[in-house]
């Protein structure tokens, strides 16, 4: 061998610190609800946490319904709206990005409607809907639409001008340049779109059950805090961040195999 | 009668220039714009109007009538202007703390490994929470006060600020490091002189996605309970059924969203004038 390999040592306290910040953490939780330092009715213990866990996989008490049946319901609502915005927000931007004439149309209602919060949608899907599945449905598409048309667009406009120039020069039709050259080239962006609606999707998501819904996991937050049970919302807070941060990860690899090979 | 020659390019190239026609007039962007905006009102107005949604939804007319109403007289005690001064306070407040911890923690956490192996774990715990998820267990803490609202937005602020500024210094680029090496910098040098100036534009991004998601969480903390600021009048609105009265307060916050992110990037202008943006975005 040519070069000496360079072994680069962590020292050992970097590795222990981050396990013993989150043992600290955990540690402090409960043993703040534990010794009374804050009162058992405005914050569960982790360990108290665990046990109602445990205890609604079987029990629909109080609320209505199992942990099953809430993740199920959130997941269902959550995956159409997300499937919804990505069918009709991704070609969209698309088009935006490269026909004058699509751009012309649709950029100022993206515009006016961009700004509006998607929970500021809720009244007015209520109104419409009811409290169904198509009202959060329809909030949450509200919530993914945005980031997917953006970041389509902006992808299609980033595509180098001098691939453009070139395709133009050995005769390519505008169709041809868009679809050949154009959509590649843009999938990089669209695929960061995906995780950027997807937290959109979720966040809004809770916010839609919060304020109306029979069951999901917002559902249950908000049922906890009527109830005043503080280990019923920890709990629901808990599944809600798990769940996201497992699609999100679920996600990620799958844009990891699609994306194989293109640079970014 | 020099017209021919390579000098008079210009000159020839703007008599060539194509003559006005219907067709290149009917796609000209500043027409679609215009058309766009008529299409919309008026299919918003035929639907209101035929009352595809039964009586929820009004017209943009009746919407702009019931805002003028509403700056006349007082609405739950306070004119127009108090209701978006009202929510406004508390957007401002919550984002202000927020940025003032969270930018130089994430500053913190990317200079110093450190403190990135005690906070980035628990900042990763709280991170996919989303920020509306608080909202019980803040009106359990902070009862149903300002103090609750506040403490959602400054949740909902914090993550998208640390973030930023945290990766906007682990993305600087290499070689402006090299250089500042090269040219004898010292560590304080290469903080000041690089890492900062580089990460400026990522913490501009982070403070409009942070403002967004206050807007947002103010709205919802509005809409659980609250006796002013526009997600009340949405509240309002909902809970009495006036459509004119949700529709007003969308667009309310939509303004204000809007002129809060105008107010940031227009800041971001002057603070840090060597950022290259992507243009017509």
């Amino acid at each position: 061998m040519a070069y000496k390999e360079v072994v680069v040592k962590k020292p050992l306290l970097l590795i222990i610190l981050p396990y013993a910040s989150l043992i600290l953490f955990f540690g402090l939780w409960q043993a703040v609800v534990q010794f009374g330092i804050i009162p058992n009715t405005l914050l569960a213990s982790p360990s108290q946490v665990l046990t109602t866990f445990i205890d609604k996989l079987t029990n629909a008490n109080p609320d209505g319904a199992t942990m099953g049946a809430h993740a199920w319901t959130s997941i269902q609502e959550a995956f159409l709206g997300y499937l919804l915005s990505l069918v009709i927000g991704i070609p969209l931007g698309l088009a935006m990005g490269w026909f004058n004439i699509a751009e012309g149309l649709f950029r100022p209602i993206f515009e006016l409607i961009r700004p509006i919060p998607p929970i500021a949608w809720i009244p007015l899907t209520v109104f419409w809907f009811g409290i169904g599945l198509a009202g959060k449905v329809f909030i949450i598409w509200i919530a993914g639409i945005v980031p997917c048309v953006i970041n389509s667009y902006v992808g299609v406009r980033m595509t180098s001008p001098v691939l453009i120039q070139m395709a133009r020069t050995y005769g390519a039709s505008s169709w041809q340049i868009f679809t050949q050259l154009c959509i590649p080239s843009a999938l990089p962006m669209v695929f960061g779109a995906l995780q950027l609606a997807l937290a959109y999707c979720w966040t809004n998501l809770v916010a839609a059950e919060l304020l109306a819904a029979d069951s999901g996991l917002g559902f249950l937050i908000t049922m906890g805090g009527r109830l005043g049970r503080p280990d019923i919302i920890v709990l629901g807070m808990i599944c809600v961040g798990i769940s996201g941060a497992i699609i999100g990860f679920v996600i990620d690899q799958v844009e990891k195999k699609l994306l194989a090979g293109i640079r970014r | 009668m020099a017209g021919n020659s390579i000098a008079n390019e210009t000159v020839n190239q703007s008599r060539n220039r194509e003559p006005f026609s219907l067709r290149r007039f009917l796609t000209n962007k500043y027409f679609l714009y215009c058309v766009s905006i008529c299409l919309f009102l008026s299919l918003w107005d035929y639907v209101a109007r035929e009352k595809i949604f039964r009586d929820s939804l009004a017209r943009p007319l009746e919407v702009w009538d019931q805002l003028v109403l509403l700056t006349q007289i007082k609405f739950a005690g306070t004119h127009l202007w108090g209701h978006i001064w009202a929510s406004l306070q508390r957007v401002l407040i919550g984002f202000v703390l927020a940025s003032i911890v969270a930018i130089p923690l994430g500053l913190f956490m990317a200079l110093n490994r450190y403190v990135n192996a005690i906070v980035k774990p628990l900042f990763d715990l709280f991170k996919p929470m989303p920020p509306i998820a608080w909202v019980s267990i803040a009106i359990l803490w902070f009862g149903i006060g300002e103090t609750s609202k506040v403490f959602i937005i400054i949740i909902g602020t914090f993550v998208p600020c640390l973030l930023n500024a945290y990766n906007g210094v682990r993305l600087v680029d290499p070689d402006l490091y090299d250089v500042i090496r090269v040219l004898g910098g010292s560590r304080r040098d290469e903080i000041i002189h690089v890492c900062f100036p580089a990460s400026f534009p990522a913490i501009f991004a982070g403070l409009q996605i942070s403002l967004s998601s206050a807007w947002t969480c103010v709205l919802a903390a509005e809409l659980m309970n609250s006796r002013d600021g526009m997600g009340f009048l949405i509240k309002r609105g909902m809970d009495t059924h006036q459509p004119t009265l949700v529709l007003g307060g969308m667009i309310l916050i939509a303004a204000a969203a809007y002129g809060t992110s105008l107010i940031v990037s227009l800041a971001e202008r002057r603070l840090c004038p060597w950022q290259r943006t992507i243009d017509n975005l």
